[in-house]
């Protein structure tokens, strides 16, 4: 069984499939996602594709503090997500708040809806920041299946 | 018994077409990158998908019905399996062949789009009911013209089993130049059949999410895109067999590399329409198959008619 589950782990490691949720960002950070996407920087080259169902996606690219109206908008995407699934919070906002914490509308950063894996501050977080913690998640991941080996 | 089933698993059965499918969406994919000025996937890729989509959680929508949900998947791939044991493929002898296969080679590839269909329908998600929808309204634009281009090269070969077309344009070479308005039809009816760049209409993420598939996750999404990379190598075998039937008396090797061959140019003909159109409108569709594509189709019915009369005695 070792070795099976040490495919399938090579396997997700070079084949993460990402959805991006606006979950109340001012638009900077989710241009700076689509630019990221665009065949400038070719994401494809480590297998990353730009899926538009939560069924197919792997990872969550979310920007933005949750507000009080997208909270269970955003509990039920990562619901319909199928395991294993991971989430990474892009721009400051969406890792604390930024700005806007403490609004009467705002319920601060992404962890405090749905549990997050990887943050990228930056406002907004550049394509090369968000290409970077996108890899270094992935890096964590191996690392943390050779952890496990041992 | 032992060959019979080395035959149906091994090659040229389901791992044959398994490798040769996930190698032809890495083509397909990476020359697509390239064409688009970029790197592209490395080579391992389709195989990291399948591995990943096995590896996942399948989650059944509530609504949904969940055999018909479940059953799907399995049904398209079998059955696109199935077609390819009829099609001749380096030698004028298809493993299995009979008088009348070309109707069955025909009908099998038609399942796995109606498996899209009802997949799509009984998911019961708005996205998926507008995508299967669309898979049917498509078939029924592009299945008439690839039907009529098919028999109408039948015609001319006067049999209705591939292995028997395939014998006769390899005895008459120079006859197959006939058919090629037929050729023309029957690659644009391929690409409506593999949904492919400007007849992705039933998937077009940017409209509908990803269609019949929305719901689909998991290892029944890993069998369905499976069946979609295991079309293309079966269509493709299909238009080569019947469009482009030379090399097939020079033996298993030479024939076999000249199989590939033709399959690639295909495969290539493909990825380069998916980069250089953008996708059409189901009405603009539908308006090119039956405007366009099936006169030109029953004109070539009528040049394989006269051909016949003046030089096959």
């Amino acid at each position: 069984m070792g070795k099976l589950t040490h495919i399938v782990n090579w396997a997700r490691i070079k084949s993460p499939w990402v959805l991006h949720f606006n979950t109340g960002a001012c638009n900077a950070c989710d241009i700076e996602i689509i630019a990221a996407l665009t065949p400038r920087y070719d994401l494809e080259r480590f297998g990353v594709q730009l899926k538009g169902t939560p069924r197919h996606a792997d990872i969550l690219l979310c920007s933005g503090p949750v507000t009080r109206q997208v909270e269970c908008r955003l509990k039920m995407i990562y619901e319909q997500m199928p395991e294993p699934k991971f989430v990474v919070a892009v721009g400051t906002c969406a890792c604390s708040g930024g700005v806007f914490d403490g609004c009467y509308n705002v319920k601060s950063g992404i962890n405090a809806a749905i549990p997050v894996s990887a943050y990228i501050p930056g406002c907004p977080a550049s394509p090369k920041a968000i290409i970077d913690g996108v890899v270094k998640l992935l890096q964590s991941l191996e690392a943390e299946e050779e952890k496990k080996e041992k | 018994m032992l060959k019979q089933l080395f035959i149906l698993l091994v090659f040229p059965g389901f791992l044959f077409l398994l490798t040769s499918g996930l190698l032809a969406e890495f083509i397909d994919r990476r020359l697509y990158a390239r064409l688009q000025n970029r790197q592209g996937p490395p080579w391992f890729q389709p195989l990291a998908d399948f591995i990943k989509l096995l590896g996942k959680e399948d989650i059944v929508p509530q609504e949904a019905d969940t055999t018909v949900f479940r059953l799907m998947p399995l049904v398209a791939l079998s059955a696109t399996v199935a077609a390819f044991f009829y099609i001749p493929l380096w030698g004028t002898e298809a493993m299995f062949s009979f008088n009348g296969d070309i109707i069955v080679v025909l009908y099998l590839l038609m399942l796995p789009t109606l498996c899209f269909f009802l997949g799509g329908w009984y998911s019961r998600s708005v996205f998926s009911s507008i995508g299967a929808v669309r898979v049917l309204t498509q078939l029924f634009a592009y299945e008439v013209p690839l039907f009529i281009c098919i028999l109408a090269s039948s015609l001319l070969a006067n049999t209705w089993s591939l292995s028997g077309m395939a014998a006769f344009y390899s005895k008459h070479p120079g006859y197959w130049l006939f058919n090629l308005i037929g050729f023309g039809i029957a690659f644009i009816s391929l690409l409506g059949k593999l949904e492919k760049v400007p007849f992705d209409i039933p998937e077009a993420e940017t409209e509908i999410v990803a269609g019949s598939f929305t719901e689909y996750s998991g290892r029944l999404l890993a069998f369905f895109r499976l069946t979609i990379d295991i079309e293309l190598i079966v269509g493709t075998s299909l238009l080569a067999a019947v469009f482009l039937p030379f090399g097939f008396g020079v033996g298993p090797y030479i024939g076999f590399v000249i199989y590939i061959l033709k399959v690639l140019l295909l495969v290539a003909l493909v990825s380069l329409s998916r980069t250089i159109f953008a996708r059409l409108r189901i009405d603009q569709m539908i308006n090119l198959c039956w405007k366009y594509l099936a006169p030109l189709a029953f004109l070539q019915v009528l040049l394989n008619l006269i051909a016949k009369g003046v030089m096959v005695k």
